[in-house]
Order: structure tokens, then C-alpha cells, then sequence
């Protein structure tokens, strides 16, 4: 139960993180434009996550080379995602983008916990889980009017 | 590696017609986000987390290599002229990617989406509320404050399963 919540509270954090550096990115990709803002973005990571590896990370008896190529395919659905937001996003606009995409994530995430999908361990859907999502649901709902009315 | 920004705006919007097509593209985007995530977990629980973290970012920095070098001359300022503190988004990225990797096998997909979102939401109304890193200082309104309330409740209600 303790571990749960300080591991809760570091997703909170990494997600406070991503907004950042999302403010960051956004920014260069309006002067560099996205395809360089990201390339740098990645470079950056791969780079320092590399340099981690070298000196932190433990051996492993299973390496990258040995899982099935599959599970290798995550950065692909990364690099989709930012062509079709740079091409949805100013026809759409923002805030409806924005709720499509949160919509996909959760609907998605739900389904691969549910069914256990990708390797994953089976988390059947609660009443609480559902009900958090009703919350989530709502507080995008006040974020978005509250928003509206400053613009 | 991206998650939605959430710093929702009113932007204005084009054709209905359009609308209709493209929304359901940005769905699947957003399924992909999910996937992404789905695959980490279990990937790093085999092989370590940071270099389950690796391949994310270096698949996706070929990927990107490549696309760049066939979309021909990029307009803009040359990257080594600009201001370097806006190279940092680099380093911020891996640690979300290893949070990612940490935390879907414990507490599923869905909820670790709900806690992103949770950090994303209340970063901006805090920073807007304190006035931190040099934001200014903007009241922030009733509607905010409820959102940020119902954020938290979502995660006890997370936290106790």
C-alpha cells in the first residue's frame, strides 16, 4: 500500500515533467520546426539514457536483441502520434484534440489491462476504476470551460 | 513517447466535414499512446528499464533521422544558434519513459494514463496559482480548483484499488 502510493506520487511527478517539457518542445518546434524538435528530443534521450546504461544499469540475461521484435515496436506508435497531431491539430483545433486523444488513451489502456493484452497482467475493470475515469472525465470537462471563458 | 498536453485552449477549427474524418485518426493516436506504454512494461521487466527506455528512444531517433533527411532543407534558425536552455526537453523525456516502464506493471495502463494526466493538469494550475519558473501570476478560478479536486479523488480511488 506504501509503495502504491509513492509509486503513484512519481507517476504524478513524471507527468508534471511531461507537461514541462512539452512547453519546452513546443516552443523550439514553433522556431525549428517539429521534425528537428523532435529529432533533438530524441537524440538527447537515447544519448543520456545510454550513458545511464553504461554506468547504473545492472547485466541482464535477456537483452533487447533477444524479445520478440514486437515488443520493440513502441517508439513507432511515439512518431505516428506527433504526425497526426502536427496534421490534426490546427484543423481540429487544440481542446478537441486534445479530448480525442485522452478518450484513445484511457479507452485503450482500459481494454489492454481488462483483456491483459501485450504481456501485460489482466486488471479487471472496478467500480473504483471506473468511477476515477468518470472524475477524470470531469475535471477535463471544468479545465476546458474554465479555459473558454479566459480566452 | 509523447502523452497528450494538456493545456487545453479553444483553438478555432475548420470544415465539419474534416472534423469528422480526422477525429477518429486522432483516436487511434491516442490508442497508440496507450499501446506504447503497454509495451514498455513488460519489455522492461525483461530486459531493465532503461533499456526498455533505450529502444524508445533509439528506434525513434532513426525513425525521425530518416524522415528528416527525405523531407529535404528544414526552415528556421540552425539549432546550435538557439538559447540552450530550450535542449533540456531532451534529458525530461527518458524519465517519463522509465516511470512508464516503472509503473503499468503495478497499477495497469488506464491508471498510470490517469496519473499523468493528473500531473499535467495540476502542474498548470499550480504554476499559474504560485506564479513558479517566472509564469506570471494569474488567479486561478473556482473551476480550476475543482478539476485539481477531482484529479485527487480519482487517485485515492487509484491508490485503493
Amino acid at each position: 500500500m506504501m509503495n502504491l502510493i509513492i509509486l503513484l506520487a512519481v507517476v504524478v511527478v513524471a507527468g508534471a515533467v511531461l507537461s514541462v517539457q512539452a512547453a519546452i518542445n513546443g516552443r523550439l518546434g514553433e522556431t525549428v520546426g517539429v521534425l528537428r524538435s523532435s529529432l533533438l528530443t530524441f537524440v538527447v534521450g537515447a544519448v543520456s539514457t545510454g550513458l545511464l546504461i553504461l554506468f547504473f544499469e545492472p547485466a541482464h540475461a535477456v537483452s533487447l536483441l533477444d524479445v520478440p521484435k514486437w515488443q520493440l515496436s513502441g517508439a513507432l506508435f511515439g512518431v505516428v502520434y506527433m504526425m497526426v497531431m502536427v496534421g490534426a491539430v490546427p484543423r481540429v483545433g487544440t481542446a478537441v484534440a486534445t479530448v480525442a486523444v485522452i478518450v484513445g488513451q484511457l479507452g485503450m489502456g482500459m481494454l489492454i489491462d481488462n483483456f491483459g493484452w501485450l504481456g501485460n497482467p489482466a486488471i479487471e475493470l472496478s467500480g473504483s476504476r471506473v468511477l476515477a475515469m468518470v472524475l477524470l472525465g470531469l475535471a477535463l470537462v471544468f479545465m476546458y470551460r474554465s479555459s473558454t471563458r479566459q480566452a | 513517447m509523447q502523452s497528450s498536453s494538456i493545456d487545453i485552449a479553444a483553438a478555432p477549427a475548420s470544415k465539419p466535414g474534416l472534423r469528422l474524418l480526422l477525429l477518429p485518426l486522432v483516436i487511434l493516436a491516442g490508442m497508440g499512446l496507450s499501446v506504447e506504454a503497454g509495451l514498455l512494461g513488460p519489455l522492461g521487466v525483461q530486459v531493465g528499464h532503461l533499456w526498455a527506455t533505450l529502444s524508445i528512444f533509439g528506434v525513434g531517433s532513426a525513425i525521425l533521422f530518416l524522415l528528416l533527411l527525405f523531407s529535404g532543407p528544414q526552415q528556421g534558425p540552425a539549432l546550435n544558434t538557439l538559447p540552450r536552455w530550450q535542449l533540456i526537453g531532451g534529458f525530461l523525456g527518458p524519465m517519463y519513459v522509465v516511470v512508464l516502464t516503472l509503473a503499468t506493471p503495478h497499477i495497469g495502463i488506464a491508471m498510470t494514463m490517469i496519473a499523468i494526466l493528473s500531473g499535467q493538469v495540476g502542474k498548470s494550475v499550480l504554476i499559474d496559482h504560485f506564479g513558479w519558473f517566472g509564469a506570471t501570476r494569474k488567479k486561478v478560478n473556482g473551476e480550476r480548483w475543482l478539476a485539481l479536486l477531482l484529479i485527487v479523488a480519482a487517485l485515492v480511488l487509484i491508490a485503493r484499488g
